[in-house]
């Protein structure tokens, strides 16, 4: 017999935590708006572009479903949030229809298509991300060099990582000198801080920091808009794990599965040996940082379990590394966390079924 | 002294409302006492022995108990009866309730207490008395004479005397033992002359501060009984049985008989002032009353006169709940009556109720981290929602204790444990 929804109006318990998941949906989007900020400082006009098409897209596409499931969802904030993580995986220079393309992309075929916030098996930005790099591929790897490296707006140049991938691997020299002895381009600020920061600090440890590491942390390098303020990525990624919004499991286990495995087998870049690899540049160059905390940790297709939860986080830092070493492009986290995406029914089933068994026996 | 907690989950109630402290005072008597006769939806109703337009006198029996799970009830105010009918209660079940109008005068208040000595008293007068004075445990409502005798019959228990309250507002039993714990401790001999536990345990707060626990403990090395204080953490669901046995590396709950400060007071009346239980202490709070306090209020009280004497409320409160916040029941309208069973009064302001659109799971994970009893709520959920109650059955639903934690963590909003609640009453009928 199917009993009538309680005769109560509300139910025990009256009082609830803090947080709600639009409330978290919309402190993770204000996180990423210094990134927006510095990105738009560091690429001007197209970079505020790229951000405020993501978005408006975004809310466009999620009002639509909203008209169509006759349910009002813009509230929640994850379209927001979508539309800003999409902007923050575009090249400075995409034309506008990339990232409005890839973001209705998201919203109506990935998310809303398969019942809308909670139900969707892949994350919706990621999602819209990897639709981009399939249909517009030359635009999503035109890069631009920031206007205070270059001097101008608009000039192309190669991500660090894709340039580092193109060099010839038998070079005996550290990676970021083997950059700059093809004349990779190094801003005066990453000379001068590098610098300072060598004759202070490391010359006394009898170290030597290359110079290109400050660059690659304040952005003034080629790279998506979301790779422009590593330090800003980083500052949010403590608020999100601080508050406790994300399971900070996943990104522990992918960055330290990643970086592990850079170490020890190399990145495929010069100056490399084995037990040697340069977790350094690895694990600042590119979106790595942005995805393992905004993106694979991303709760609804994330698992739930904590055990599980850094299974799948090491599994996604495997994989990149895997996408990277010998994939055919220099970027590979997003399919890593695609791919890890598709198995987590599976991977959680296997572990309740685990759980179960032992719970028999003792 | 250590304060032991249970092991995993919870949800964290370091706040604490502040409130009138000091002597508890008389709330004002009711014009009309609305009497409910059954405590909870367990509760077998007794049987009212007073008709309509009888003149009652103060404490004079109304109902008397049918035997298991009923409990006899008396008039709480001198009076006319005046209407005798089932009504729906805030807990969602019915009742019958007797209406009784203020008229006549006292035979209690106002009067020098009776004070009969009860050491003489063996445990047959003892259960005698507990029994025709319609005393019920104030935590659960069933009737106190059938949980003491059950007990006695199984010895090797400990009595729980748990003055836990874990939720950031009622604080009631603690203040009883600091304002009446010699009554509270004499109670306790009392229901030990009954129950005959192996020991007792005096379980309390880790933020209970020295001046209140010295001289309780002085009182029970006094009193001749195997007394030992422990102190909790602070840590919801810490009062419920569960957690209480697992913070005592105890594995069977059942070994433990909880009672509360308050309810051993009422005994403590019953057998030493022969009273019947028609008083019940209620604290009046939430962020939505102007003066939170603790009243002794009468049963069949209205509700709203209780708030009222707390100043009425500030701003707009979005709901009144009766009891606790996470196991509480909301109040449909300001006449629900005060029961045995009624601990607090509370009007939530929104600010703390923190309530918003209910959304679907974002399998964030919380509720898995606020189960106390190491389940995976939105798991069970989803099992329920699509129609496998055995899976649930089988992925612990049976296990689930109803506290709430789930829902309090929950960011969708979602009422897990309402659907839980839902899906094991459906088991209990089909």
């Amino acid at each position: 017999m199917k009993r009538s929804r309680v005769e109560l109006r509300s139910y025990p318990p009256f009082i609830h935590d803090w947080k709600t998941s639009a409330k978290a949906a919309w402190i993770c989007s204000a996180t990423l708006v210094p990134v927006a900020f510095w990105s738009s400082v560091l690429y001007g006009r197209i970079a505020v572009l790229t951000w405020l098409t993501a978005v408006a897209a975004a809310l466009a596409a999620e009002a639509m479903a909203s008209a169509l499931t006759r349910r009002w969802t813009l509230g929640d904030g994850s379209a927001v949030l979508t539309g800003l993580l999409i902007a923050a995986a575009m090249p400075p220079g995409a034309p506008w229809y990339v990232p409005a393309a890839s973001a209705v992309f998201a919203i109506l075929v990935v998310k809303a298509a398969f019942g809308g916030l909670g139900a969707n098996w892949m994350n919706p930005a990621l999602a819209g991300v990897a639709f981009a790099y399939a249909n517009w591929p030359t635009h999503m790897r035109d890069y631009l060099l920031p206007r205070f490296v270059a001097g101008v707006d608009g000039v192309s140049a190669a991500t660090p990582l894709t340039f580092a991938k193109g060099l010839a691997g038998g070079l005996d020299i550290r990676v970021m000198d083997a950059l700059r002895g093809a004349s990779y381009p190094l801003s005066s600020i990453d000379g001068a801080v590098t610098g300072f920061l060598n004759d202070s600090l490391f010359s006394r440890l009898s170290a030597r920091l290359p110079d290109g590491y400050i660059d690659l942390l304040i952005g003034f390098k080629p790279g998506a808009l979301g790779e422009s303020a590593l330090v800003a990525v980083a500052l949010g990624s403590i608020v999100l794990v601080s508050l406790r919004l994300i399971k900070f499991e996943i990104p522990l286990a992918m960055l330290t599965a990643f970086g592990l495995l850079s170490r020890i087998f190399g990145t495929g870049l010069p100056g490399e040996s084995f037990l040697a690899g340069d977790a350094m540049f690895a694990l600042s160059g590119g979106s790595l940082l942005l995805v393992a905390f905004y993106m694979a940790a991303d709760p609804v297709s994330s698992p739930v379990g904590r055990g599980v939860c850094l299974l799948y986080g090491a599994s996604i830092g495997a994989l990149s590394f895997i996408f990277r070493r010998w994939g055919a492009f220099a970027e590979g986290v997003a399919y890593a966390v695609l791919v890890m995406n598709v198995t987590v029914p599976f991977i959680e089933k296997a572990a309740a079924s685990l759980r179960l068994r032992r719970g028999r026996v003792a | 002294m250590r304060a032991r907690g249970f092991k995993r989950g919870g949800v964290p109630v370091d706040h604490r409302a502040p409130f009138k402290t000091g002597p508890i005072e008389n709330a004002f008597l009711p014009l009309n006492a609305i009497v409910q006769l059954r405590e909870h939806r367990n509760s077998v109703e007794p049987v009212p022995v007073v008709s309509v337009g009888q003149e009652v006198r103060e404490g004079q029996l109304l109902a008397r108990s049918t035997g298991r799970a009923s409990s006899n009830v008396h008039s709480p105010i001198p009076g006319i009866v005046r209407r005798i009918e089932t009504t729906r209660t805030p807990g969602g079940f019915d009742s019958k309730a007797i209406l009784v109008s203020l008229e006549g005068s006292f035979s209690m208040l106002g009067k020098r207490p009776e004070r009969y000595l009860w050491k003489s008293l063996n445990k047959a007068d003892i259960a005698h008395i507990v029994q025709d004075k319609g005393i019920v445990r104030v935590s659960s409502g069933e009737p106190l004479y059938e949980i003491l005798s059950e007990r006695s019959e199984a010895p090797g228990f400990v009595m729980v005397v748990s003055a836990l309250e874990m939720d950031p507002y009622r604080r009631t039993e603690e203040e009883l033992l600091a304002l009446r714990a010699e009554d509270v401790v004499d109670g306790c001999a009392i229901a030990a002359r009954m129950a005959l536990p192996s020991r007792i345990m005096f379980a309390v707060d880790e933020s209970m501060d020295q001046p209140t626990l010295e001289p309780l403990r002085e009182l029970a090395a006094r009193s001749e009984l195997d007394i030992t204080i422990q102190r909790f953490r602070r840590r919801f669901p810490q009062d419920l049985p569960g957690q209480i046995a697992e913070a005592m590396d105890i594995v069977d709950p059942g070994t433990l008989f909880i009672i509360e400060p308050s309810t051993l007071v009422a005994l403590h009346e019953a057998v030493v002032s022969n009273k019947p239980h028609i008083e019940q202490y209620v604290y009046v709070g939430g962020g939505s009353i102007k003066r939170p306090a603790i009243l002794k209020a009468r049963i069949g009280a209205p509700i709203g006169d209780l708030i009222e004497e707390c100043g009425g409320f500030s701003g707009h409160p979005e709901t009144i709940v009766i009891g606790g916040p996470f196991r509480g029941r909301e109040a449909t309208d300001l006449d629900a009556p005060v029961t045995r069973t009624t601990r607090a009064v509370l009007a939530l302001s929104p600010e703390e109720t923190k309530s918003a659109p209910e959304r679907p799971c974002v399998r964030c994970g919380d509720c898995v981290d606020a189960c106390p009893e190491g389940l995976s709520p939105y798991y069970m959920l989803k099992l329920l929602r699509s129609g496998r109650p055995g899976d649930a059955e089988a992925a612990g639903l049976g296990r689930c204790s109803s506290c709430g934690s789930c829902s309090y963590a929950c960011r969708s909003r979602i009422p897990l444990v309402r659907y839980f609640d839902e899906a094991r009453q459906n088991e209990v009928r089909s």
